[in-house]
């Protein structure tokens, strides 16, 4: 009934979608679309047994897990839906986005939540690929929808390189197909089934079948060296899209790298694969830290930033106590909302100053004071300072990690100093320019401030309380939902 | 007489062990070709030759589901993919991709064989687990050694169109790789080539978008400002 009560809703959001004629229809279908999928999510954690085969074939699984990561999805493309009523209308009219493009664009977001929320469910990892595929397709619409030249280009750079990487992956699917024939008679791809028979799996092939799909999964997420696609894809997309690619897609990738993870922990595999997780882990903050250093353009930043999380997270991966689990998938949560109140800043700021540019930004506070403090919380909250959730999430991983080893949790450490200083960078540097030190040309004209149009604001004040409030009370439901997936994942 | 050939599983394996040179071949000719059109034939010809070995496994084999991929794989990608990348190569008039990245055609053909080398080597040291014949160990390398020299093309060429087919050819890769190593399950073809499909479609419609230099896409440029401000990255 879940799964079909999701098609169901997508289906019936998208053809109103495709029949309504004003912005302002499209807008509210999409937010309740996403209100829908954030209802039933609820309603099947409360009330049904899971985990579950819902569609009476084995396909489709329901578990805590998948229903967590589609809460997450349906969260913040709510959020995302209601900040793109003020902030679509702005493109628009700032002629960036044509009103020909405007159906495609809540289409192709529709239908993006639809295929994710189908890929967090299925438990045939074939099912899982091609509706992995399917997102990096409707998000690369979303990244194009702008059409100029720069957007067009980086779309097709994110195809080329996840889809091109996701044949890797299919290769490994077909390594794990064969491998699991071996020791089942015939072959199977089901998760669940995998699960079950990890013991038996012979821990070289499924080595090599988890390389070949990490390779996919890995490009999905960001992962160095196949991140290259993320900065210019994330950057360029329209700031309601560029949260969602953040707090959403990325978070795909790490799903179905902790599902093989999750069946490889249980075979003699587990350590040469958590040396594996924990090396690209580390080279993945680095890559990104040393570009986030110098960044001169904000939207660049926050991108870059994100690969610098998804290093964090495979590191929580690779670690692989049940301990270090917990508080990697906190931080999964933790992320997707801090960067999409970012994100969603930095969109109002593009609005205001027509750049991304960081040396445009000035008098920030009195131009914009949502955006300005939304961002200085939002980074103060993304480099883990307390009390924000990421700090607690980042404490204890590298609590775990120190068990490990010890110049591993000095190495990040390192690097986060770093990260921290790019941002401090910006925040000292832009955020405190007044336009009345005159620049070499003389007294510049002051900018009108933009008027930040209805439902841009609510996002960012809310993420914010949200993320203030998951920093300094962990709430007992969450803590319980948690524990399940741990549990259910085979860790304990 | 033709029957008689077919039931002949020496004859068969020696045909597919031809096919598998004349699929090294085409790979090598997408790496280095420069005309389109030329391009898409040398692409219809590579699948037809997966047309060929499927079949020709099937007769050894008899399993149904290779008939199944070889009538698919005919009719996707020896058929309607070439042609409607066609059209679109003549919509957008570009008939040659002259430039390369980072490599041009000769040190590539070099990178290949290491590829392929690469993949013999990767294999061999894996498959020894599995009880698998001279000829499908054969099948498996050529099908990894395909899908990465289709990376190269993504990698080393600089039109949209070339690279849809680089990725086309790593796809053909996979599925040669596929039918060598496990009996997949037919729906999960069919699946895959649906995927193809919709990427072809969306690749290509935006290498127009790209290649519209007319004058409404700079008319467009110039109210867009800089979008992204990240030009200098």
């Amino acid at each position: 009934m879940i799964i079909l009560s999701y098609l169901a809703a997508g289906a019936l959001a998208l053809a109103l979608i495709l029949l309504s004629k004003s912005h302002r229809a499209m807008n509210a279908f999409s937010i309740l679309h996403t209100l829908a999928f954030l209802a039933i999510g609820f309603y099947a954690l409360l009330t049904i047994t899971v985990p579950a085969f819902e569609t009476g074939n084995k396909y489709f699984y329901v578990d805590h897990l998948s229903i967590y990561e589609v809460l997450i999805a349906a969260l913040l493309f709510f959020l995302a839906s209601v900040y793109a009523s003020g902030y679509v209308e702005s493109l628009m009219q700032a002629q960036e986005l044509h009103r020909n493009n405007l159906k495609i664009f809540y289409m192709a977001f529709s239908l993006l939540l639809t295929t994710a929320t189908l890929a967090f469910f299925s438990d045939n990892l074939a099912l899982f690929w091609i509706f992995a595929e399917l997102t990096t397709v409707f998000s690369a619409v979303l990244v194009a929808i702008l059409s100029a030249k720069e957007n067009i280009d980086a779309a097709i750079k994110y195809i080329f390189i996840a889809s091109g990487a996701m044949l890797f992956s299919f290769i490994g699917l077909i390594f794990l197909y064969t491998l699991s024939g071996e020791i089942l008679g015939s072959g199977t791809l089901n998760w669940t089934v995998l699960m079950e028979n990890s013991v038996l799996l012979s821990p070289k092939m499924l080595t090599a079948s988890f390389v070949f799909l990490f390779i996919g999964f890995a490009a999905k997420s960001g992962i160095f060296p196949f991140h290259t696609w993320l900065p210019d894809a994330h950057s360029k997309a329209p700031s309601a899209v560029s949260a969602i690619l953040s707090g959403v897609l990325l978070n795909i990738g790490i799903y179905g790298i902790l599902r093989m993870y999750a069946i490889v922990r249980q075979t003699e595999a587990e350590a040469i694969v958590s040396q594996f997780l924990i090396g690209f882990g580390l080279l993945t903050v680095t890559v990104a830290v040393l570009n986030m250093l110098l960044q001169k353009n904000l939207k660049m930043l926050i991108a870059f930033s994100s690969v610098e999380h998804m290093g964090i997270l495979l590191l929580g991966i690779g670690v692989g106590t049940p301990f270090a689990l917990f508080w990697t998938l906190f931080y999964v949560l933790a992320h997707s909302l801090t960067k999409a109140s970012l994100f969603f800043s930095a969109g109002i700021l593009h609005r205001q100053y027509e750049s991304n540019l960081i040396q445009d930004i000035k008098d920030i506070f009195s131009l914009q004071p949502i955006a300005g403090w939304g961002f200085v919380i939002g980074s103060f909250a993304i480099i883990g300072m307390p009390p924000f959730p990421i700090f607690s999430a980042k404490f204890f991983i590298l609590l775990e990690a120190f068990e490990f080893s010890k110049s591993l949790v000095f190495a990040v450490l390192l690097l986060l100093v770093i990260a921290s200083a790019a941002f401090a960078r910006v925040l000292i540097g832009a955020f405190t320019r007044s336009s009345k030190e005159a620049g070499p040309e003389g007294i510049e004209t002051p900018l009108l401030p933009y008027t930040v149009r209805n439902g841009m604001k609510f996002p960012i004040i809310s993420i914010i309380i949200v993320i203030l409030a998951l920093g300094v009370f962990f709430p007992e439901p969450l803590e319980n939902l948690l524990n399940e997936i741990v549990y259910e994942l085979g860790y304990l | 007489m033709i029957s008689s050939f077919l039931a002949d599983p020496t004859f068969l394996e020696d045909m597919v062990r031809i096919l598998f040179v004349f699929v090294l071949i085409t790979a090598a000719l997408i790496l280095s070709t420069r005309n389109i059109a030329s391009l898409l034939t040398v692409y219809a010809v590579q699948s037809l030759l997966l047309v060929l070995i499927a079949s020709s496994l099937y007769f050894i084999e008899g399993n149904r589901t290779l008939l199944a991929i070889a009538a698919l794989t005919l009719v996707s990608k020896v058929l309607l993919i070439p042609i409607f990348i066609n059209i679109i190569g003549e919509k957008i008039k570009i008939s040659r991709d002259l430039k390369f990245n980072y490599l041009e055609p000769t040190p590539s053909l070099l990178v290949s064989m290491g590829l392929i080398l690469l993949a013999y080597v990767f294999l061999s040291g894996f498959f020894n687990e599995f009880i698998l014949s001279k000829l499908f160990f054969m099948g498996a390398v050529i099908g990894l050694s395909l899908t990465l020299m289709g990376m190269l093309v993504i990698f080393s060429r600089r039109k949209v169109i070339t690279k849809v087919i680089g990725y086309l050819t790593m796809e053909n890769g996979v599925l040669l790789f596929g039918i060598f190593v496990a009996d997949l399950p037919f729906i999960i073809e069919i699946l895959i080539v649906i995927d193809l499909m919709i990427l072809v479609l969306l690749t290509t419609i935006l290498a127009i978008g790209l290649d519209s230099t007319s004058e409404e896409y700079h008319q467009r440029l110039q109210t867009l400002k800089i979008w992204s401000g990240g030009e200098e990255q």
